[in-house]
């Protein structure tokens, strides 16, 4: 275990919202989709980078003279950062003290993830608390996410996975013994809107999922309601419809976009795509779920 | 019962009176308040009580000087009665508050100033109560039987002890006068109220109490009558009976009796408690099993719960949680916890608080008996002396006195010098605070003796010597450390910063300290995000597991020198902000002079997410272990935990911190940011908004600025 490395830029103790009962959730970074509303930008590329808050930068020059590759400048009011010269050694952050400059990811080994993951094991017992593997998207990360949850079996942990489903179906194959519960996510059914708002098409994901359907212990599906992407009563009924005849579903939440991310586009260079955009109301939510729920499912808008 | 004297209508007038009485307080003290609210009434603006002084400082010391000005006190303290109440009993002020100077100045420890100074001990020198009297005791004699029964001890005693005996014969006398003028004062108020079922209410009381006075209780109104009495009049003395102990245990057979004679519903049983706890905002611990892990929750059980969440007041109510609890009172007391928001109940662990007291040599029988009562603390009841949540030792004044010695020691400063500096002087520390507590036990029965407390325990009356004197059958003196994660943190940020990451030198952190960071404010900033404790596997975690065992390494080495048991706890209960203004600033980047951090609590804002069980694990990881606790204190925002799956959420949460991980006592705030900030800005706004300071709650509109702050502080930083 201490020789398998993966990418994560995150573990969350004490997390509620992944899954049942009291849960640690390991963010994989890395992910193949670019949604544009997507709420960790700081998953998307699969290495390490720097993240920069700049309203807790004390303008110290202690980065500048870190950095090997000079990619660090001081003009009139604050420090200019050359993303395409940084190698991502993590000098200037290892330099900077007010946590201005911090790293998004690092390489870590199971082991590590795992010493982590023990932290909190006696809240996992009860209520079926355990822990989520999310990202990103942790398929990609395959070999890595297959080591960590068969420890976690090894403990008796219960295990949930959070993926787009854009992988080959060989490696849900590889996992699907050690996982007790796949939360799925889906955007929308139809293909080209899918293609245009992530950047693929859905086909993989939809014929994966109904694979899935078949050798999963059980599955949750988690649509993000996102809106003029899939915001109205007809892109629920045609989640409502494909989902209607699925075996291992139990419940699908509906999770609403948020503006939160902005300020983490901004500490990593990118643009923030969905700006402008507000989050739907409660009682919008409520509408929508209850479209699905239409279909003989378990729908839940999640607040 | 007629129309508009239900129970619920009774209790709301009770309540509306409660909080006519908090804006009274406001009126009368402004925001100044930084301790519990305990259910007294304020004192009409012309009442003057002067004491009778029997010595040259204008103080009065000694039993007899303190039975008689108690006498004098309650002859002439005012006395009130609510037509809508089910119970007599009321209270304005407490003796202490008029005892000037509390110390008598002949009996000098003048040898031990300095070093209790020095690491800014609270030494309990002069601390009185807290321990717990015997209400099943009580209950049994009557007033009447304790009249008895220190008239018999007294009549062949030894002419040394002929004093004690006259002041607590002293202390009955005033008891049945306050009582008898409470009940004229009962039948005065039946003739003038119009409504004959109010009038005939009142002549019931006044009926009852004078049977009181004559006979023990025999059913479950009289019973919580008794207890009112006693509660009323024992905190009128020092405050102490601010304490009932395991009140559903107590009231047991009495509810029974009545249930089965048909002379008693749940509805009155609950009103009754209602106003037992309005009359005075008494420690009670509900729950808790036996010595064989049977569950002891009952029908008052419940009671106690229903009646603390119909009030919503500022309540003292503590489960004892354990394996073997009753599942539906579990889920109620949590369920009310994250819905009433008021801060309780809170939650102590069976497991580690009965092993833990074992650890002292003491059978299982005898540590389930020890029952929640205070602010953080248990006691055997009317059996044991503690000096609990007195006495305090400032960890940061410590670690500051070694930090200030190596440096001008003229040696290479290091963090192992620093350390080993800083564990000589723990060990000093602990030393003069037992002989602090010797001293206490040695004097204090000269100076203001517990005579209210005598009466409710085994021994005092038998033997004529007053509970803190040896009166009782065990003494285990509490000695709680104070500011872990600020001498954690600071150690940490030392190793890093200048022997791992060589990024400042000794010389420049001594001079930012001096300074108080002035001018050195990017070393404040570097040594302000360094580790933290309660991170887990950090070096902070690491130096606060080692201070903790090197401080109850101290405490446990000996008794004091007189052969007395101590019991290291962690807990700063509110003096967090004192013991901060007693220090300069320190290695972690905490400025001079501001708070230290909260009992055993990592320092807010310790972790960007995750932080409850973060700091659950810290916690648990620095326990004392001796049967004292060492308390965690949460702050949830409400959001975080709503509806079916947040009380479940919380449930694993408390069973498993206090089942499995040896927690010893959760006080949790359910509290919404936005409104504790709006009602930071405008108190005025939120005249009933409870939140939970510490061991007690209290109304947030009465907190000082100071205390306000810290609650909001802690909040933000959820």
């Amino acid at each position: 275990m201490n020789k398998t490395y993966g990418c994560i830029f995150d573990i969350q103790r004490f997390s509620l919202h992944d899954g049942p009962g009291i849960r640690t959730t390991v963010f994989f970074k890395g992910c193949n989709l670019r949604c544009f509303w997507c709420h960790n930008p700081e998953s998307i590329n699969l290495q390490p980078e720097i993240q920069i808050y700049s309203h807790k930068c004390v303008m110290c020059g202690r980065c500048i003279t870190a950095c090997p590759q000079n990619a660090i400048h001081k003009n009139s009011k604050s420090f200019v950062f050359s993303r395409d010269l940084c190698i991502k050694c993590g000098k200037c952050v290892d330099a900077c003290y007010s946590n201005a400059r911090v790293m998004a990811g690092k390489t870590v080994s199971a082991l590590d993830v795992m010493s982590q993951i023990i932290k909190d094991e006696p809240f996992y017992h009860d209520n079926q608390g355990g822990v989520t593997f999310s990202g990103g998207e942790p398929m990609l990360q395959s070999g890595f996410l297959k080591t960590l949850l068969i420890a976690c079996k090894e403990k008796e942990i219960h295990t949930a996975v959070d993926t787009a489903g854009n992988v080959s179906f060989e490696k849900f194959n590889e996992i699907a013994p050690y996982t007790d519960l796949f939360l799925y996510d889906i955007k929308c059914i139809d293909e080209n809107k899918h293609k245009q708002v992530t950047g693929s098409n859905n086909k993989k994901i939809l014929s994966n999922l109904l694979q899935l359907d078949n050798i999963a212990k059980e599955i949750i599906i988690r649509v993000p309601v996102i809106p003029g992407m899939n915001d109205t009563e007809e892109d629920m009924h045609m989640i409502g419809d494909y989902l209607k005849s699925f075996k291992r579903i139990t419940k699908v939440q509906l999770l609403p976009f948020h503006n939160m991310a902005e300020s983490k586009y901004e500490s990593m260079g990118m643009e923030y795509k969905a700006k402008g955009l507000s989050a739907p109301k409660k009682e919008r939510m409520q509408e929508l779920a209850s479209v699905i729920s239409s279909y003989g499912l378990n729908a839940i808008a999640v607040s | 019962m007629t129309n508009g004297f239900t129970y619920a209508d009774r209790l709301d007038a009770l309540l509306t009176a409660k909080r006519a009485q908090t804006e009274k307080k406001f009126l009368k003290f402004g925001r100044t308040l930084d301790l519990d609210d305990r259910g007294n009434l304020v004192a009409p603006d012309d009442f003057v009580f002067t004491p009778i002084p029997n010595h040259k400082s204008n103080g009065f010391f000694g039993p007899y000087a303190c039975g008689l000005n108690y006498k004098k006190l309650l002859h002439e303290h005012p006395v009130t009665v609510d037509e809508n109440a089910c119970l007599l009993g009321s209270w304005m002020v407490m003796l202490i508050d008029y005892k000037k100077p509390l110390w008598n100045p002949d009996i000098s420890y003048a040898h031990l100033h300095k070093e209790q100074k020095m690491y800014d001990i609270v030494h309990g020198i002069g601390g009185v109560q807290h321990f717990l009297a015997d209400y099943s005791l009580g209950l049994q004699l009557g007033f009447n039987g304790i009249r008895d029964k220190i008239a018999f001890y007294e009549k062949d005693c030894d002419v040394s002890k002929k004093e004690f005996y006259q002041g607590l014969a002293a202390c009955v006398e005033g008891i049945y006068d306050y009582i008898t003028r409470h009940i004229a004062k009962a039948r005065e108020l039946a003739e003038q109220v119009a409504d004959t079922v109010k009038a005939d209410n009142l002549r019931m009381l006044a009926d009852m109490s004078e049977e009181l006075l004559k006979r023990p209780a025999k059913t479950f109104h009289e019973a919580v009558q008794w207890m009112a009495w006693f509660l009323v009049v024992g905190d009128m003395y020092n405050g102490c009976a601010s304490a009932v102990g395991d009140i559903d245990r107590i009231l047991k057979p009495y509810y029974d009796n009545d249930i089965k004679q048909g002379i008693l519903t749940e509805e009155q049983a609950i009103f009754y408690i209602c106003n037992l706890l309005i009359i005075d905002n008494a420690y009670c611990q509900i729950g808790g099993c036996d010595e064989f892990g049977n569950d002891n929750t009952n029908e008052l059980s419940h009671i106690v719960l229903e009646a603390v969440h119909r009030m919503k007041i500022p309540a003292s109510v503590c489960v004892r949680v354990h394996e073997n609890i009753d599942k539906n009172f579990y889920y109620k007391a949590v369920k009310y916890l994250l819905t009433d928001r008021t801060g309780s109940p809170n939650f102590i662990g069976d497991k580690a608080m009965t092993e833990g007291f074992m650890k002292n040599g003491y059978s299982r029988k005898l540590a389930v008996s020890r029952v929640k009562c205070g602010c953080h603390w248990c006691a055997i009841p009317g059996k044991e002396y503690t000096l609990n949540d007195i006495v305090k030792i400032n960890f940061v004044a410590v670690f500051d006195t070694a930090f200030k010695e190596m440096m001008n020691s003229g040696q290479e400063p290091s963090v192992e010098l620093l350390w080993d500096t800083f564990i000589k002087h723990i060990n000093k520390a602990v030393a003069v605070t037992a002989e602090g507590m010797d001293f206490q036990i040695e004097h204090m029965h000269e100076v203001f003796p517990e005579l209210l407390m005598d009466l409710l325990c085994e021994g005092p009356i038998e033997k004529g010597l007053d509970a803190s004197n040896g009166g009782l059958e065990y003494i285990n003196l509490c000695v709680d450390g104070a500011g872990l994660a600020v001498v954690a943190d600071s150690f940490a940020a030392l190793e890093k910063r200048i022997e791992k990451n060589k990024q400042i030198t000794w010389d420049q952190i001594d001079k930012a300290l001096k300074n108080d960071y002035k001018g050195y404010e990017d070393i404040q900033l570097m040594m302000k995000n360094s580790d933290h404790y309660g991170n887990g596997g950090t070096i902070a975690d690491t130096y606060a597991e080692n201070i903790v065992k090197e401080f109850v390494a101290a405490v446990k080495k000996e008794p004091t020198p007189k052969g007395y048991n101590m019991i290291p706890g962690l807990f700063s209960w509110a003096n967090t902000i004192p013991m901060g203004k007693a220090v300069g600033a320190t290695p972690n980047g905490r400025l001079a002079y501001t708070p230290i951090s909260h009992g055993a609590n990592p320092l807010p804002g310790f972790k960007d997410s995750g932080a409850l069980t973060a700091c659950a694990n810290a916690v648990a990881s620095v326990q004392c272990g001796y049967g004292n606790t060492v308390p965690i204190q949460l702050e949830i925002n409400p959001v975080t935990l709503k509806g079916e799956e947040g009380i479940r959420t919380m449930m694993t949460f408390i069973s498993v911190y206090l089942n499995k991980m040896g927690g010893t006592l959760m006080n949790i705030n359910i509290m919404d940011k936005e409104k504790i900030l709006d009602a930071h800005k405008d108190p005025s706004k939120y005249p009933d908004l409870i939140v939970r300071v510490t061991g007690f709650c209290a109304y947030f509109a009465l907190l000082s600025e100071d205390f306000r702050k810290l609650v909001v502080d802690r909040m933000i930083n959820e």
